[in-house]
């Protein structure tokens, strides 16, 4: 969800002490030891369960196979046919084999969750659980494809050539800057959407977020104010969309653990050889015209999105007290956000968004990219340029407006799973629009198909469960201990 | 060569000249400048550093750039230029260049004009303005002498090279280096 480059320090100001009790500083270290110990005990739970499962999808036949005669069909002489036909038209291969509703998860490994630079081994589970995802949410056959590719080039090469396989790429897990550039290039040369969730899935769910805590606070993107901590692969990305959205760009200002970056920050040129993306945003923000640390960038701003490092007190109170009236927060860092949101929300937040599905208005990246996919897939569409995003992202707020918006219900949550198809038929229609789809329907149609599509893996799960072919989960060996 | 000889905003002669999409003045820089030339020079210095660690920056690197600057500025073979922003950024220093005249005993032409250093700060890149001080400080080392005109940067800064190949320039001698 969150970035985990950026370790930002306020400076200049004078923090206003005492800015919060003993007591509840104790309290937030409860909180955290709790939740440790619940991820250990899920940690060791997922083991067992890893090793008595080994693995979490397989690939199983959707075709009757009546005796073995029926494979002069399925396959060789009969099947030959189908690839003359392929071979005449290529993008048959969307209609005749399974490639219109298949994708590739691809990693290098070099940024698992928080776990770092693990490698495509240990990226596996991981991808196979967003396999499990892909699935279940949006119907999607996903397929786990860690790599050997330290090179970026190594990388591009490996996608380019798997791509006849696939009706889409999702990248997944690779390091920031590198992945800017990996996307950048795929999405040119692909002829079918190429999707990093660590930039567009997070940067999506966090503009629908935006989206509606401004209609919350009665503001507008022209004359929003916004500062964004840590520029990490989702804040970069978030940067573009807002100012997709009508966002001034000069009144974005970006904060990194150096401080506010400005076109002449000392770092600049050496931000132009590592790191182009940021350096452009550097550039075209000039630090919103400011200079300094957090502190000076949150004054009197409307809105901060904080997706730094997940170290609670990274934003403090005297920060949120020095933004415009009725703030806007969100702290998107995982595990820990980087301001408790009952701190942010005493300090004056009007409204306070976290990555964490325990408290309200989680911004979360998996009311996204299975939609996402959905759609593109069904329209067949050759790319997934940042309009459609943006379509994914309005949609989900209005999903939320339409149910009610209050500072505690800014975006659907999971439980709201009709939110799904209709993400999916939005990105379809927009693909349709922009000339991108192979495929082209009606919304209703669009809306109709992801809902039969999306529906299909839970009653195949079902039904492959009520059969007794997925066994039950086994009682669990390791019983949780009780921290004293 | 006189200072006065030295190019400025816009071009006096010569063809006809794109000037930069962004409005600048290029002028000889003067021995007041170099308080502001010198963290210029260090930018592009410290960038050079990126590319190879024999190009390691100097901890006093500071009084040289300061040393060097003046005495180049007096240099009547040297070209120092400012290149100062107009409007907002008015006789703020935005750029700094640094070239000198060399002679070449065993090849025609018997001159050659340097290009040392070219830096711009971010904002004042792409736009024309690099393209326009390489053209005016080129003409600057033909008044003095130059039959032809070089450029020195790191091998592996992939930008200049492709700055300069896109204005004609080729690679006509490799420095090689290993440490001692």
């Amino acid at each position: 969800m969150a970035e985990s480059t950026a370790a930002p320090v306020a400076n200049g100001r004078e923090p206003r002490r005492p800015a919060r009790s003993e007591k509840s500083a104790a309290a937030d270290r409860r909180v955290a030891d709790r939740r440790e110990d619940e991820t250990e005990a899920l940690g060791r739970r997922a083991v067992e369960l890893a090793q008595f499962y080994a693995g979490k999808i397989e690939t199983v036949p959707k075709v009757p196979v009546r005796s073995l005669h029926d494979f002069a069909l399925w396959y060789t002489p009969g099947i030959a046919a189908v690839s003359r036909a392929i071979h005449a038209d290529p993008d048959r291969s969307f209609e005749l084999t399974g490639r219109w509703n298949t994708i590739a998860i691809v990693t290098d490994g070099s940024r698992v969750l928080g776990l770092g630079d693990i490698g495509p081994q240990a990226a596996l589970p991981v991808m196979e659980g967003k396999a499990l995802l892909f699935k279940f949410l949006g119907g999607v056959d996903a397929v786990p494809i860690p790599v050997e590719a330290a090179a970026p080039d190594r990388l591009i090469a490996t996608v380019e050539a798997l791509a006849p396989a696939f009706g889409g790429v999702n990248l997944e897990d690779i390091a920031s800057p590198k992945c800017f550039g990996i996307l950048e290039r795929l999405a040119e040369r692909l002829p079918i959407p190429v999707w990093h969730d660590d930039q567009l899935g997070t940067a999506a769910a966090t503009v629908a977020g935006v989206i509606n805590a401004l209609a919350l606070t009665d503001r507008s993107f022209s004359e929003l104010r916004t500062v964004l901590l840590g520029a990490g692969a989702a804040n970069l990305v978030t940067a573009r969309l807002l100012v997709a959205l009508g966002h001034d760009v000069h009144r974005l200002t970006l904060v990194d653990q150096k401080g506010i970056l400005s076109a002449e920050r000392d770092d600049v040129d050496e931000l132009m050889l590592r790191n182009p993306w940021k350096y452009r945003l550097a550039l075209a923000t000039d630090g919103g015209g400011r200079t300094g640390g957090l502190a000076e960038a949150v004054d009197g701003a409307d809105l901060l999105l904080a997706a730094s490092t997940p170290v609670p007190g990274t934003v403090r109170p005297e920060h949120v007290r020095a933004m415009a009236p009725r703030p806007i927060v969100f702290a998107l860092a995982n595990p820990e956000p980087e301001i408790w949101p009952d701190v942010a929300r005493s300090a004056g937040a009007a409204i306070v968004a976290t990555g964490r599905s325990d408290f309200p208005n989680q911004v979360n990246n998996s009311l996204i990219f299975p939609a996402v996919f959905r759609g593109v897939l069904d329209a067949r569409a050759r790319s997934i340029p940042d309009a459609v995003v943006l379509a994914a992202a309005r949609e989900l707020a209005r999903h939320a407006a339409d149910a009610g918006l209050t500072p505690e219900h800014l975006l659907p949550t999971m439980e709201e799973a009709d939110v799904f198809p209709h993400i999916a038929a939005a990105v379809a229609d927009e693909s349709v629009r922009l000339g991108l789809a192979r495929s082209k329907h009606s919304h209703d149609e669009f809306l109709a198909l992801a809902r039969s599509r999306m529906g299909r893996p839970a009653a195949l799960a079902r039904a492959l469960a009520r059969a007794g072919l997925i066994p039950p989960m086994p009682p669990e060996r390791v019983r949780r201990k009780r921290s004293p | 060569m006189t200072a006065s000889n030295e190019p400025s905003a816009p071009p006096a002669k010569g063809g006809p000249k794109e000037s930069p999409s962004v409005p600048i003045r290029l002028r000889p820089a003067r021995a007041a400048d170099v308080p502001a030339l010198v963290p210029l020079l260090l930018r592009l210095k410290r960038l050079n550093e990126e590319f190879d660690p024999l190009l390691k920056v100097r901890d006093d690197a500071e009084a040289q750039a300061a040393q060097v600057l003046k005495a180049q500025i007096a240099d009547p073979k040297a070209v120092v230029l400012a290149v100062e922003g107009v409007g907002a950024d008015k006789d703020k220093v935005v750029g700094v260049v640094r070239a000198l005249v060399r002679e070449r005993p065993f090849y025609a032409p018997p001159q050659e004009g340097v290009i040392l250093d070219i830096y711009l700060l971010p904002l004042y890149r792409r736009r024309g303005v690099g393209e326009f001080v390489l053209r005016e400080t080129s003409e600057a080392l033909r008044t003095k002498g130059a039959g032809v005109v070089t450029a020195e940067f790191p091998a592996q800064n992939e930008i200049a090279q492709r700055f300069y190949a896109k204005r004609g320039f080729r690679p006509i001698t490799e420095i090689h280096a290993r440490p001692l």
